[in-house]
């Protein structure tokens, strides 16, 4: 091993590049393993108050309810029929499949756990409905 | 290079390398440095998981109104807790100056419905037509 660049005094310049290229590396595999979290959701549209108090809501509205039932599960029911949790999404693509309108609402009772209402937003986006509304208690009420 | 006499009897090395240590701490650093933006910024949520979940990377800007709703039933406007009632006219106010009224809502999967209704209903006031419910992805 011969010695390199001696200088005066006995001071040694040469920089090792091997910890330089291991820190390097490092920060690389930290960069690639820390992803940045896209938060990814349910688009929905909330009903305004219609501008003018005459006209009458349009026909076929779909209307889908989940209705608390106590401690037990939810029971959902579509425009007054009542189905069965995983009939739902079936019944809606069904439903949805010969509509020009994709449009759909969606009412739950007061006393739910969001997760059940958000379950059946999630089921309509399955069967291809665009536009969910929520109805709310204002909603209802008209203003 | 000297020759350091090594005595077979001690086998000790009191010349520590500090180099290595240095960048240790300097990774170390740097890896806090990146990481503590992305930590402190939510309120703490439980989010419903969702199969059609879309991606909304609009949530993420700096100016996105994002409500969140917890499992106890407060109702934060970002970082804030606001009450329920306040919360119309503080959104309206936050969205004056934009063009698109979208609104983020981030509620706790247990979080009671009727108080994610009253959010909802607030929002409403503010003229705001288009929700994000954020969700987690669910894996298929």
């Amino acid at each position: 091993m011969g010695m390199g660049g001696g200088n005066q005094g006995g001071t040694m310049s040469e920089i090792n590049v091997t910890p330089m290229i291991d820190v390097l590396l490092v920060l690389l595999i930290i960069f690639m393993v820390i992803v940045p979290v896209v938060p990814k959701g349910l688009s929905t549209l909330i009903p305004q108050p219609p501008k003018d108090q005459n006209t009458p809501p349009p026909e076929q509205t779909i209307v889908v309810q989940v209705l608390a039932n106590g401690v037990g599960e939810p029971s959902y029911k579509i425009n007054e029929d009542s189905f069965a949790k995983s009939a739902i999404e079936p019944k809606l693509a069904e439903i949805f499949a010969t509509r020009q309108e994709k449009v759909m609402f969606v009412k739950g009772d007061a006393s739910l756990d969001y997760q059940k209402v958000a379950e059946v937003i999630d089921f309509g986006h399955q069967a291809d409905v665009d536009n969910i509304g929520l109805i709310t208690p204002q909603v209802e009420a008209g203003h | 290079m000297g020759i350091s006499k090594r005595e077979e009897g001690k086998k000790v090395n009191s010349n520590i390398n500090v180099t290595p240590m240095v960048d240790v701490m300097l990774v170390l650093l740097i890896i806090f440095m990146v990481v503590t933006p992305m930590l402190g910024d939510k309120v703490h949520v439980d989010l419903p998981v969702a199969a059609a979940a879309l991606s909304m990377e609009n949530a993420n800007k700096e100016d996105a109104v994002t409500v969140a709703v917890t499992r106890d039933g407060h109702t934060y406007l970002g970082q804030n807790m606001v009450n329920t009632g306040d919360l119309g006219a503080k959104v309206a106010a936050l969205l004056e100056n934009k063009t698109d009224k979208e609104v983020f809502l981030r509620a706790d999967q247990r979080a009671n419905y009727g108080k994610v209704m009253d959010a909802v209903d607030q929002i409403r006031t503010a003229g705001v037509s288009q929700l994000g419910l954020l969700t987690e992805k669910r894996e298929q």
